[in-house]
């Protein structure tokens, strides 16, 4: 007898469990419908990185929040990319919440729906596009060329040819000076620079140190991100940019292309959100807010219909 | 001749080998006392000397209290992160155990299988496949029109409460074994004499002796998790090693963020071995002599 009555126990809790699943959240017909039910929209970034996204200490969970407590409300971060979150959700009149996996859990794709996007300052590649598509690019990094503050000699970035120019090793930057870097849908970049000779650094500030050491004495120049360089000279570093920025990274938003249901209409809405928040002015304004200089008005007329994402 | 005089306890006067005794224990207790307080003395030393050498190397203490309170918040995550799964770990340890002490040849082979496989293969591993890689099967079941492949699709806690039950559940799996072979045969053939069934042989004779052997050990496995659980921080959950982690990569001060990170476990373990140390003073209590 009690064993007929264990077996119905275990019976029950087991169909128990299968039908709280089956009525799970399967019923919307693609991704940007199951969002806008939801209420919440769930973006993935990597807090190590002020100022686009960072943790606030201290930082409290918002009170009437729709997150669910796996995740972290906005009141939890801060920066460039969390208020870019924040005012796409917005627009779609959702409520923004955020999980920090690891970058490369994220870059990787096969995401498993547990998060909607990766709003996480992501510049748009050809490997990338492999396993995510890119929303139209809410900002840019401009690349630029930083020679020592005392020579007179170069006054534009070529005049590096045949030159010593540190980078980063196995960045951006590494493959705009090999000559390999492709940035869609513009193809590939031709380096302004001929010639040089390559010197690989862990980090992007340990050339700039190098460099700081005087001209010419372990480098001619290095080749950086136009805000981490501006970063050193105002930190006091003896640097100067040389001339313009000889090329631009796309950063966008990501949606995974193997999310379910279809994410191809939220790919169009948010690249529609982000372009409005273009012509608004609310990227431009939080551009000014974290970074001090427009990174926003190249990113608005970027041709994302040209990227040919969807077939 | 001498009369020899034989002094039996309780006796009036004074017995000189019982004073000897007294006072060879006072001596003893005089000298642990001694040794106690070097060795102390020995650790705060090494603690001081430790301080020293970092604050020469360019070491912002400053920046530790900053950050302290930071790092504190992950605790009670990593605390609860470290119980669910010592609760769960018991649980499949308890089935593992009387799997592998049965006669029945398809729960030994079961038993034994999970307890080689786990063991054989590293934990980072097998979080990995939890959170990465059972997504990949719950995927395919959703294509294929089963929706109960969400199943498969588990949160970061989740993942990382089950990763670790998992585990520890088959280490744990060996303590029980060994703790219900540790109560003699005569036991058991007792209580079938009085006609009890093997349920309640288990429940109300075996388990109660052999929990107060397993214990300690399974105290240590909870000390081990604790540390362990840092393990689960690669996928987002804010605990004591994300926190740390976080502003340790940002601001480059990896030895001020990690030293408070390392500085609470220990605090975290050293209080959960006194802990382990009044439960099983308790559990021994009907023992002592």
């Amino acid at each position: 007898m009690k064993k007929i009555y264990i077996a119905i126990t275990l019976l029950s809790i087991f169909g128990l469990v299968l039908s709280s699943c089956a009525t799970g959240p399967a019923a919307a017909k693609d991704k940007l419908a199951e969002i806008l039910a939801r209420g919440t929209m769930i973006v993935s970034t990597d807090p190590a990185y002020p100022p686009q996204s960072q943790l606030v200490e201290g930082g409290q969970r918002a009170a009437n929040t729709k997150c669910t407590s796996d995740l972290h409300t906005s009141s939890e971060l801060t920066g460039f990319d969390i208020d870019t979150a924040v005012a796409i959700a917005g627009k779609l009149g959702v409520e923004a919440c955020f999980v920090t996996p690891e970058w490369t859990l994220i870059i990787g794709g096969n995401w498993a729906n547990r998060w909607d996007i990766s709003i996480g300052s992501m510049s748009i590649t050809p490997e990338r596009m492999t396993k995510l598509y890119f929303t139209q690019p809410y900002y840019i990094t401009p690349a630029a060329f930083f020679v020592n503050d005392a020579n007179t000699t170069y006054t534009q970035p070529s005049d590096l040819s045949g030159k010593k120019v540190g980078a980063c090793t196995g960045c951006t930057y590494d493959s705009y000076l090999a000559g390999t870097l492709v940035i869609p849908p513009f193809g590939k970049i031709e380096p302004v620079v001929k010639n040089i000779t390559f010197v690989g650094y862990e980090t992007d500030i340990n050339a700039g140190q190098d460099l700081a050491l005087g001209d010419g004495v372990r480098l001619d120049g290095v080749l950086t991100a136009q805000p981490t360089g501006a970063g050193w000279i105002k930190d006091g570093m003896p640097l100067k940019q040389l001339g313009d920025p000889v090329f631009s990274e796309y950063l966008a938003g990501a949606i995974d292309i193997a999310s379910t249901p279809n994410p191809i209409p939220f790919v169009q809405k948010v690249t529609e959100v982000i372009q409005g928040l273009h012509s608004d002015g609310t990227l431009l304004q939080l551009s000014q807010k974290y970074y001090g200089v427009d990174l926003t008005s190249q990113a608005a007329s970027y041709d994302w219909a040209s990227l040919k994402q969807f077939p | 001749m001498a009369v020899e005089t034989i002094k039996f306890p309780g006796q009036p006067g004074v017995d000189p080998d019982l004073e000897m005794g007294h006072s060879l224990m006072a001596q003893q207790r005089r000298e642990q006392f001694i040794q106690t307080v070097k060795i102390g003395v020995v650790w705060v030393g090494l603690i001081i000397f430790l301080i020293f050498a970092l604050l020469q190397f360019n070491f912002s203490p400053a920046y530790v209290f900053k950050h302290f309170g930071f790092v504190l918040q992950g605790l009670p995550i990593t605390i609860g992160v470290s119980l669910a799964s010592i609760a769960f770990a018991t649980i499949l340890a308890l089935l593992g155990a009387v799997a592998r002490l049965s006669h029945n040849s398809i729960a030994q082979g079961i038993s034994g299988f999970y307890v080689s496989i786990i063991r054989g293969t590293p934990l980072l591993i097998q979080i990995y496949i939890v959170y990465n890689g059972l997504p990949q099967i719950g995927m395919a079941l959703i294509d294929k029109g089963i929706p109960q492949g969400h199943f498969f699709i588990l949160t970061a806690i989740q993942s990382g409460i089950l990763a670790l039950s998992l585990n520890y559940g088959a280490y744990m799996t060996e303590i029980f074994r060994a703790g219900i072979q540790s109560i003699s045969g005569g036991q058991r053939e007792a209580a079938e004499s009085i006609g009890m069934n093997s349920i309640q042989i288990l429940s109300r004779i075996i388990l109660p002796q052999a929990v107060r052997v397993i214990i300690p050990d399974i105290a240590n496995q909870f000390i081990a998790m604790q540390k362990d659980s840092a393990l689960v921080s690669f996928m987002g959950i804010w605990e004591m090693t994300y926190r740390a982690n976080r502003f340790a990569r940002q601001d480059s001060k990896f030895m001020e963020m990690f030293v408070i990170a390392a500085i609470l476990y220990w605090l975290l373990t050293i209080v959960s071995s006194w802990a382990e140390g009044l439960l099983e003073k308790r559990m021994r209590h009907a023992y002592e002599r």
